[in-house]
């Protein structure tokens, strides 16, 4: 690690916070995303929580405040809790959410009464044991770094090995019971890669907001991959650009080092469930806001045209009054049309340009299709599982069946 | 000795299966000939589902076994491939359709290698054969309920089973895809497959099956599709739903 600490060119502390925090947000980032996938996010704020009561008991045992000492006890606990969950589970009796809350409040009430126990008792030693509530950057050391990434390294090995079984388990486990696979195991593995994470992380970010590292990056890596490989990766990365900067941070303005990385992992992930492509819901509202405004638009492209041909230009009171349609509306379309260069004016009576009659053919030939496809459709034999896009037939079947679709029509004229 | 025999493509002898103290499937006996596109018919609750999942070892049996190609299921992996119903599985998973049909290659490939060429080629294959290999690097999710079963589909087809169980693939399926797919059924069977389908459209079975097992917790009758699903069997199957309607339930489920 020294090499490390020395080529970043930060002081001895923070470079070691840094790169603690980077392992952190890795090892956090990838693992919990399978807790993600699997629904099971808050087993690792069970987990988490449940650290507290092992840390303290594990100080009792050894009287020591030995860092992997207490990391031993916070991974007993953290195992005894996600047993006891899928114990809990299995008998049937309550519910996932019931079983995690349950096990959550009691572990981590038995933790806050050791530790009150231990500070009344035993004062001169256990200063620093709260640290595991909110956690503690500046408490690391170049051994925890060791330790950290060789879990790190070693559960991310595991993972890469296993990460063919472990998909179809979680995407789908009867089918991965149905060719044999160990899914109760595998299971019990994603569960111990939490336990691994928590371990790694709790010290630092604490037990409390522990949970956050496990989810933030998946989400937000969620939003941008869809294959299982590239998001854990992205997830990696995510949480190793969140811990890292958010535990600078923290140190150069004297805060505290959990809340800081996760309020800068919220601020990430929020970011990409509103604005991701596809998937954010800012840009799925655009996108429908876009549609709607066009498929009004085409609509009044087309009442244009109708009144063309049923006898002299309308004015837009007219088109109004034929349409329905409400005059804003029918405003703002026909302001998008002037923009497009699709209308021209005859003092208020409105024509269309020479693309505008373009415009106006194209769609309703595009409604022809449409209505084609939806009565001879089922005739069509198509090369492959290809289904049309109502907004964009052609594009959807392909040009052969299109022109195979007019022929059908053509051949059998409706009345 | 028995594989190689006469035995059938799935058997099931006494099999008894419950959900704690409820019955799902009570001492049914039932078998389903090799190279038959054969269907389990029944009510809801009828244990249809039960059934296969137990055919693959994916449920605890009370009593009683299910045989394929006459070993049970712990022995029969490689011999049988199982299509699950497709309410059981997360679409928003960040999975790709060529991914979804690679596990069908797992088993053989070995769990955590990678995939060799050969195994490659049958994915592609299969894909072609369902008609979704244009879709191969689209996510699982973005796909209509037709394309998903037919991922479904070739997933099952690139373990190169002789059997195939699948449970209710046709379920919000548009016609085309059920059309394809039943075609594509027949076939496998024209070519030595075995295949068993639970389905709940009964003309379906009855115009387009050649065996049926008509099921409601018991067995009421398993034959060809004539006879199995005659209208007294199936006025015995369904009798708290048709009971009252007389000649117009009769032709209604006929």
């Amino acid at each position: 690690m020294d090499w490390l600490i020395e080529l970043l060119p930060l002081s001895y502390t923070n470079a070691v916070v840094l790169i603690g925090s980077v392992t952190i947000g890795i090892t956090a980032g990838v693992l919990g995303s399978f807790a993600v996938l699997r629904e099971r996010s808050l087993v690792g704020d069970a987990i988490a929580h449940a650290t507290l009561p092992g840390v303290v008991i594990a100080f009792i045992a050894s009287g020591a405040k030995d860092a992997s000492t207490l990391a031993v006890g916070a991974a007993l606990a953290g195992v005894a809790a996600a047993l006891l969950i899928v114990g809990i589970e299995r008998t049937g009796r309550l519910r996932p959410d019931a079983a995690i809350g349950v096990v959550l409040s009691a572990f981590f009430s038995l933790g806050i009464v050791l530790l009150t126990y231990v500070a009344n008792f035993n004062n001169a030693n256990q200063a620093g044991l709260d640290q595991y509530l909110f956690g503690q950057a500046a408490g690391l050391l170049e051994g925890d770094l060791v330790a950290m990434a060789a879990l790190c390294l070693a559960s991310l090995a595991i993972v890469a090995a296993l990460l063919r079984p472990l998909r179809a388990t979680l995407f789908d486990a009867e089918f991965a019971g149905s060719i044999g696979l160990p899914v109760r195991a595998l299971e019990l593995i994603t569960m111990a890669a939490l336990v691994v994470a928590v371990i790694v992380g709790v010290r630092t970010v604490g037990a409390i907001l522990m949970v956050a590292m496990l989810i933030v990056p998946a989400v937000t890596a969620r939003q941008f991959c869809d294959r299982l490989p590239t998001m854990l990766v992205a997830a990696g990365a995510t949480g190793a650009v969140v811990g890292g900067s958010g535990a600078l941070i923290s140190e150069s303005a004297a805060l505290p080092t959990g809340p800081v990385v996760v309020l800068v992992g919220s601020g990430a992930a929020v970011c990409a469930l509103l604005f991701a492509p596809r998937r954010g819901v800012a840009w799925n509202a655009r996108r429908l806001i876009r549609d709607r405004r066009r498929a009004v638009t085409e609509g009044v492209l087309v009442d244009v045209e109708t009144a063309l041909h049923a006898g002299p230009p309308p004015t837009s009171t007219e088109l109004m009054l034929a349409s329905g349609r409400p005059r804003r509306a029918l405003r703002r379309a026909l302001r998008d049309l002037d923009r497009a260069g699709i209308l021209e004016r005859d003092g208020d009576r409105i024509l269309l340009s020479e693309a505008g009659a373009a415009a106006a053919h194209a769609v309703l030939e595009r409604r022809d299709l449409w209505h084609a496809w939806l009565e001879y459709g089922w005739k069509l034999e198509l090369p492959d599982a290809r289904e049309p896009d109502p907004s964009d037939l052609r594009g959807g079947l392909g040009d052969a069946a299109v022109e195979r679709l007019r022929a059908l029509a053509a051949s059998e004229p409706t009345q | 000795m028995s594989a190689a025999g006469p035995s059938s493509a799935l058997e099931v002898r006494r099999l008894t299966v419950s959900y704690g103290s409820r019955p799902a499937l009570w001492d049914v006996d039932a078998s389903f000939p090799r190279g038959a596109l054969s269907a389990i018919v029944g009510p809801n609750g009828a244990g249809k589902s039960t059934l296969l999942k137990a055919a693959v070892g994916l449920l605890p049996v009370d009593a009683g076994q299910a045989l394929i190609e006459g070993q049970p299921a712990s022995a029969a992996l490689d011999r049988v491939s199982y299509v699950p119903q497709r309410d059981a599985v997360d679409w928003d998973f960040p999975i790709t359709v060529r991914e979804v049909v690679e596990m069908g290659r797992y088993r053989s490939a070995g769990w955590v290698r990678r995939l060799r060429p050969p195994d490659r080629e049958i994915v592609g294959e299969c894909l072609e054969r369902v008609g979704m290999a244009p879709f191969a690097g689209r996510q699982i999710g973005r796909l209509s309920g037709g394309q998903r079963q037919r991922v479904f589909i070739a997933r099952a087809l690139a373990q190169r089973a002789p059997v195939m169980l699948l449970d209710e693939p046709f379920a919000g399926v548009d016609a085309r895809s059920e059309s394809a797919l039943l075609d594509l059924l027949r076939e496998l069977c024209e070519q030595g497959g075995s295949i068993v389908v639970v389905h709940h459209d009964i003309g379906i079975v009855r115009a387009r099956f050649d065996w049926a097992l008509l099921l409601n917790v018991r067995a009421v009758s398993c034959g060809p599709v004539a006879e199995s699903l005659a209208v007294a069997k199936l006025r015995q199957a369904y009798a708290g739903i048709a009971e009252g309607m007389g000649e117009e339930a009769a032709a209604w489920i006929g």
